[in-house]
């Protein structure tokens, strides 16, 4: 010890002397210090509660009270103060109270509590209590006092409070499947006193549906763990389990609480020192680390068709409640999955009713319990179904599927399928709502766009349309085109026709070789023969030359030819051919034969022919 | 994309079975993909516009869709299919206007010009145009009356149906010569000048079919179907 504190310590010790001198001089005198206890009831029996007090009839301090050991603090010390005056007369009394409750059954004595009453330590004496059996009292594993943590583990007295009280959220597994439940656990550890605690901010859990543990103990309940190696009192603030709603690394945010701790303060109180330790009180405001959950998504390979994300261990069972009922009457079907797992998350199973009858939204009733263990429990769904007409109706057995986290696979549960016998019903003609005619509406489920045309691409360039090319516009007059040439053709035609002169001209030609092919087949008929030699012959100069056969004679012929510069010489053949014709015609004697005759003429209208 | 590098040369036709053949196993994007290909070499038709609208629909680019529909419809102005997902497809944009309503009579005559595309009109009127003068060339030649006199009326007749089956087809082409286009982008304010800085008399949203009227440098004129004008930026907008 140093000089300078053994100084002060000096001066202290000489306070504290003179002090108590100076109240010596009254108090002493005027009464007897009483430090007492009291008990309510010496005889109590487990879980009955009761109170132990003590009392000194004076000011003191330092009061230490007894170990409680076989006894479950309630509350306390209750601290009252009393001061009486009369005739100058001053009494002081101060009282300390605790409300106890017995644990263990058996004879328990509470020990003695101390105060230092004027520079007195005083003690009361022990209290032998008897205990008997009564209510059971909910104990630790260690036997030692509930809410009253194990002392020797807060006699140390810690340098820094964040190694000796903090939390810690804990988790039963950090790899889950999304939809697997998780039990949460926010947990106290400590290696000192509190007095008092208050939760500041509980985490919003983002990411996952929770469903908070319901405990039915108010208090908490500590136990002895090691955790690094050091003893702690733990308490499990609060358990919550949690449902994963997506996958990836989910982080749970810090879980804060304010305490107040009593830690033991160090004094250089010499008197402090002696009588043992002084004890403060400190605020102290903790959060525990982060926790990240790793979710993996369920595996898409073999993944059920009807499957709604019920994850855990389940089974199904799906009932009606009868199989044979009359029309318009109710038939119930009952569907009840039972398991542990995120049950309240289930969807809307979906039943195949046969078409005709009429359904209803089922009704959902849970029974369903929370506990450390997990969410288990049964989901009941209700369905009232009504069956409109009679017949015969098969209703399809129910599938039920869910992902089994512990063996990583899909199960298919399947229920049965059952058959329903329909009678006609009573009172068919009061259903109005169905029309007489039985029809419905077709029932529109959904709209979708039309389906791609899937036939011929039927591909034209782009840019290009036939309307606007220079090929219809051609096309389209080539019509009119066409008539125009068709009509002027038309009309030289009938120009030509309409001048007979030439017509007759052009066809002579053509009729004379007629008259002669005739006269060539009368060969030998002589008067035939020689007249249709000279009908031809007439006939032709007749168109030939434009003149009525009336007017045609030797001479007009002879004019005309002449006119029309034809060769004299053949003038005189053809008059000469004329002349011998008619004669022929009346006498028997010819200069030329029928054969030369015939050829003379040809050859005379093959050679106007050529020169007219 | 892979695949149009790799068919880059391949028929327009098997490009399309191809394409459809995606579709058909939902993988738009690869259909797509071919569909576009089709329309890069240079060719098209109603039935691609028509795919191509579906795909972008499935994969859920509704302006998209509605610009290949509208493509799709000026090349079959009568195809019922082309005309419901039009329909479909409208529901489903954030503008739901009220269109003016037609009168009856422009109504059916609407339809009547729209009941076959342009080309086959012209076909139609070449078809009337030839026979017109098929029976006029009859009639100059025909000798009997009987004949001479029926074959000028059908002649007449014909003339007269190609006229109208021409008429048609420029009504056709006047109506389609109409811009109109399809907005992109959302949401678009309709200003009431072209400037950035004028008053916004409308929000639209992506997929609505405007009437272009005017265009600009950077800004458009247009027309809702609800008779409302103004003017949005260019690149808001895809003509059909």
């Amino acid at each position: 010890m140093s000089l300078k504190t053994g100084k002060s310590v000096m001066y202290k010790r000489i306070s504290y002397i003179a002090m108590v001198l100076l109240f010596c001089t009254k108090l002493i005198f005027a009464q007897d210090l009483r430090f007492t206890a009291a008990v309510s009831s010496t005889q109590v029996a487990t879980g009955e509660q009761f109170e132990v007090s003590f009392a000194v009839n004076g000011s003191g301090d330092r009061f230490t009270p007894p170990d409680f050991n076989g006894f479950q603090v309630l509350s306390g010390p209750n601290v009252s103060n009393s001061m009486t005056s009369i005739n100058g007369n001053t009494t002081v009394s101060n009282a300390y109270s605790y409300i106890l409750v017995a644990v263990k059954e058996g004879t328990i004595t509470i020990g003695s509590a101390s105060m230092v009453v004027n520079g007195r330590r005083l003690v009361t004496n022990p209290i032998k209590m008897t205990v008997l059996k009564g209510q059971p009292v909910q104990r630790n594993q260690n036997n030692s006092p509930q809410n009253a943590q194990d002392n020797s583990i807060a006699d140390e007295s810690p340098a820094d409070l964040s190694k000796s009280l903090f939390l810690r959220a804990v988790a039963d597994q950090t790899n889950v499947y999304q939809g697997q439940q998780v039990l949460l656990t926010y947990r106290l550890y400590t290696r000192v006193g509190i007095v008092d605690s208050r939760l500041d901010k509980l985490p919003d859990l983002t990411g996952f549906w929770s469903q908070d543990v319901k405990d039915n103990q108010q208090q908490a309940q500590w136990r002895v763990e090691t955790y690094k190696g050091q003893k702690y009192n733990v308490a499990d603030v609060r358990q919550s389990i949690l449902f994963a709603e997506h996958s990836g690394n989910i982080t749970i945010a810090p879980f804060e609480m304010t305490f107040i701790a009593r830690v033991a303060a160090p004094s250089n109180d010499i008197m402090d020192q002696f009588f043992g330790s002084s004890y403060k009180d400190v605020k102290y405001n903790t959060k525990s680390p982060p926790l990240v959950i790793h979710v993996k998504p369920l595996p898409q390979n073999g993944k059920p068709a009807g499957f709604t994300g019920a994850v855990g261990n389940f089974t199904m069972t799906a009932d009606p409640d009868k199989t044979e009922l009359r029309a318009n009457e109710s038939l119930s079907y009952q569907v009840k999955v039972t398991g542990s797992g995120n049950i309240k998350l289930l969807k809307d199973l979906t039943v195949n009713f046969p078409p005709d009858f009429e359904k209803y939204d089922p009704k959902i009733t849970d029974t369903i319990t929370e506990t450390a263990k997990g969410v288990s429990g049964t989901r009941l769904y209700s369905f009232l179904v009504i069956p409109r007409h009679q017949g015969d109706y098969t209703i399809d057995p129910l599938q039920f599927s869910y992902f089994n986290p512990v063996t990583g696979k899909y199960v298919v549960l399947a229920g049965k399928s059952f058959k329903i016998k329909v009678n006609k019903g009573t009172a068919e003609s009061n259903v109005t709502a169905f029309s007489a005619s039985g029809k419905e509406d077709v029932k529109i489920l959904d709209k979708d766009i039309r389906y791609i045309k899937t036939g011929d691409a039927d591909l034209s360039r782009t840019g290009y349309s036939f309307y606007r090319s220079i090929w219809y516009l051609l096309m389209f007059f080539a019509g009119p085109v066409a008539c125009i040439a068709a009509f002027i053709y038309r009309n030289r035609e009938r120009r030509n026709n309409s001048d007979v002169v030439k017509v007759k001209s052009r066809k002579a030609g053509k009729v004379a070789s007629r008259h002669l092919a005739i006269a060539e087949k009368q060969l030998g008929n002589r008067n035939e023969f020689y007249e249709a030699i000279f009908k031809g012959l007439y006939g032709y100069l007749s168109d030939k030359l434009n003149i009525s056969v009336a007017e045609l004679n030797r001479e007009s012929i002879g004019e005309n030819l002449t006119a029309r510069n034809i060769d004299p010489q053949l003038i005189s053949q053809l008059l000469t051919t004329l002349d011998t014709c008619e004669m022929a015609r009346y006498s028997p004697v010819t200069s030329m034969s029928e054969q030369e005759v015939l050829q003379q003429s040809k050859n005379i209208i093959n050679r106007i022919e050529d020169e007219i | 994309m892979l695949p149009v590098l790799a068919l880059g040369s391949a028929q327009p036709d098997s490009l399309f079975k191809k394409a459809n053949e995606q579709y058909a196993k939902a993988r738009y994007r690869e259909a797509m993909g071919y569909y576009r290909s089709i329309v890069k070499g240079g060719q098209h038709s109603a039935p691609v516009y028509f795919n191509m609208g579906n795909a972008s629909y499935k994969l859920g680019d509704l302006p998209s869709a509605l610009l290949y529909y509208e493509k799709a419809l000026q090349l079959a102005p009568n195809d019922e299919d082309i005309k419901a997902n039009i329909r479909l497809a409208n529901s489903k944009i954030r503008d739901q206007i009220e269109e003016v309503p037609e009168f009856f009579m422009s109504r059916w005559w609407t339809s009547v010009y729209m009941s076959y595309p342009a080309d086959t009109i012209a076909v139609i009127s070449l078809l009337f145009s030839f026979s017109g003068s098929l029976f006029l060339i009859i009639y100059f030649f025909a000798y009997r009356t009987a004949i001479k006199k029926t074959s000028f009326f059908i002649s007449l007749s014909c003339y007269a149906l190609g006229l109208f089956s021409m008429f048609i087809l420029s009504r056709q082409a006047s109506y389609f010569e109409q811009q109109y286009g399809i907005v992109f982008n959302s949401p678009v304010y309709v200003k009431s000048e072209p400037a950035e800085g004028s008053k916004s008399l409308m929000l639209i949203h992506e997929g609505l079919k405007v009437k272009i009227l005017e265009v600009g440098q950077n800004w458009v004129k247009v027309r809702l179907a609800n008779g409302n004008e103004g003017w949005i930026k260019v690149v808001d907008l895809k003509g059909i």
